[in-house]
């Protein structure tokens, strides 16, 4: 499939520098004229990775892993999040559709930025979206703020950002978000592209509106160190 | 939870940062706390600086050509319904950007290029094409160029590249297609994305 050769090329560049800016315009102009289907075997089946991305996290920075691993939160955010109302058939039409495109979308970018970093890959933390996953409108204003979210948390990193390459694939996801913000703006039914100059936020703020949410229920790591210890 | 990108921008002061930080902080004094966290990244060299306006020239071209189409599409497409929201929500977008870069760019601003869209403006259906390729361009464009600009211009440029994608997620969107085909944007180079605008109506001259 193009798909998974497009897929896995961003995360040959993400350890070779430069070899990102050789794929092809045309082979995305030629996807978007696809089917929906199509499109979400984009994100579902472009999982293929070769060796080179499995080494490719000692290559990196404490900077970058770090900046890495909080993207990796809030994409395991919006994956779980998105496979969880797929599942729960409460969406239908073209916000169901969305949802299947959008939910493989997310679940590649895990995937991805697990292979990248490896063993230093932060665990999927547990989550409870609250119903919030369970009622379409309450699903796509909750896709909204996810996705203005994402696009406002990498904007704010991309600038921090040490390595040349890992900043390459990192501006190719940030639009993808800005993309999805932008759908699932359209189908809740609100602008979806309010001013002319989007704005970052800081990881603080980022965490802060997340930590509110409250759906992050427990992070693996956190969870293992505060069990009591049985010392007898 | 309110949605980051509907917090009020002020268009001005965006615009007078980009120009600040090209043209090497000129009245950075006035700034607000805003742009106080710039302050200790204008260290950028003058080689970082000059390939920072080259790369604006190119942007340059890109807004320039963004602006004509949906300015001409307004005229001549008999755009109506969410179509014409959009054209008329992006030609006001286009015109901040084209703007902020013209400022950056100051004198060395490249003059305004001619158009020749042919029939590209003329039927509602060949201007939803032609502007989702054009956001497109416009997003990989960007994307492109980000590891090659100094840091508080990327800081920029990333704040403008997000609303073109949504603009293509959008004209997308109307239509009923899939509004995000890729899970990762390719970016395009400096001279791709100069055929791109050529081949949609940018002439030179």
């Amino acid at each position: 499939m193009d798909e998974q050769r497009d897929f896995a090329r961003f995360l040959h560049a993400v350890d070779v520098d430069g070899a990102i800016a050789e794929a092809s315009h045309q082979r995305r102009l030629a996807l978007s004229r696809r089917g929906l289907l199509a499109a979400a075997a984009a994100g579902a089946g472009a999982l293929v990775l070769g060796r080179s991305e499995a080494r490719a996290a000692s290559g990196l920075s404490a900077n970058d892993i770090g900046i890495l691993n909080y993207a990796l939160v809030l994409e395991y955010l919006q994956a779980s999040f998105y496979t969880e109302a797929e599942r729960s058939g409460a969406l239908s039409g073209k916000t169901a559709q969305a949802a299947t495109v959008v939910g493989a979308t997310e679940r590649a970018h895990v995937k991805a930025f697990q292979k990248l970093l490896g063993s230093k890959a932060v665990k999927r933390p547990l989550f409870d979206f609250q119903g919030v996953t369970e009622a379409q409108q309450a699903f796509l204003k909750t896709a909204v703020a996810f996705e203005d979210l994402a696009v406002a948390a990498y904007k704010g990193q991309a600038p921090k950002l040490r390595s040349s390459a890992v900043l390459a694939a990192a501006v190719g996801i940030h639009s993808v978000e800005a993309r999805h913000a932008a759908w699932m703006r359209e189908l809740f039914g609100v602008t979806p592209a309010v001013n002319a100059f989007d704005k970052p936020a800081t990881k603080q703020n980022i965490n802060r509106i997340v930590a509110s949410t409250h759906f992050i229920v427990a992070h693996p790591k956190m969870k293992a160190r505060s069990k009591p210890q049985y010392t007898g | 939870m309110a949605p980051t990108a509907a917090s009020t921008t002020n268009s001005d002061g965006r615009r007078s940062r980009l120009a600040l930080i090209v043209t090497g902080g000129v009245g950075l004094a006035a700034a607000s706390p805003f742009f106080r966290p710039l302050l200790g990244m204008g260290t950028a060299d003058a080689a970082s600086k000059s390939q920072d306006l080259r790369i604006l020239q190119l942007v340059l071209q890109l807004e320039y050509t963004q602006v004509a189409l949906y300015e001409q599409a307004l005229k001549e497409a008999s755009l109506n319904g969410e179509l014409r929201d959009f054209a008329r929500t992006a030609l006001k977008h286009e015109r901040q950007h084209l703007a902020a870069v013209k400022q950056a760019l100051g004198s060395k601003a490249g003059p305004k290029p001619r158009f020749e869209f042919g029939s590209k403006t003329k039927s509602a259906e060949a201007f939803r094409q032609t502007a989702i390729k054009l956001e497109d361009i416009a997003v990989a464009g960007y994307n492109g160029q980000a590891a090659n600009l100094t840091k508080p211009t990327l800081a920029v440029a990333a704040e403008i590249v997000s609303v073109e994608a949504r603009h293509a997620a959008w004209v997308r969107a109307i239509a009923g297609e899939v509004a995000a085909p890729d899970p990762v944007d390719k970016p395009m180079t400096a001279s791709e994305v100069s055929a791109a605008l050529n081949e949609i109506g940018l002439r030179t001259s």
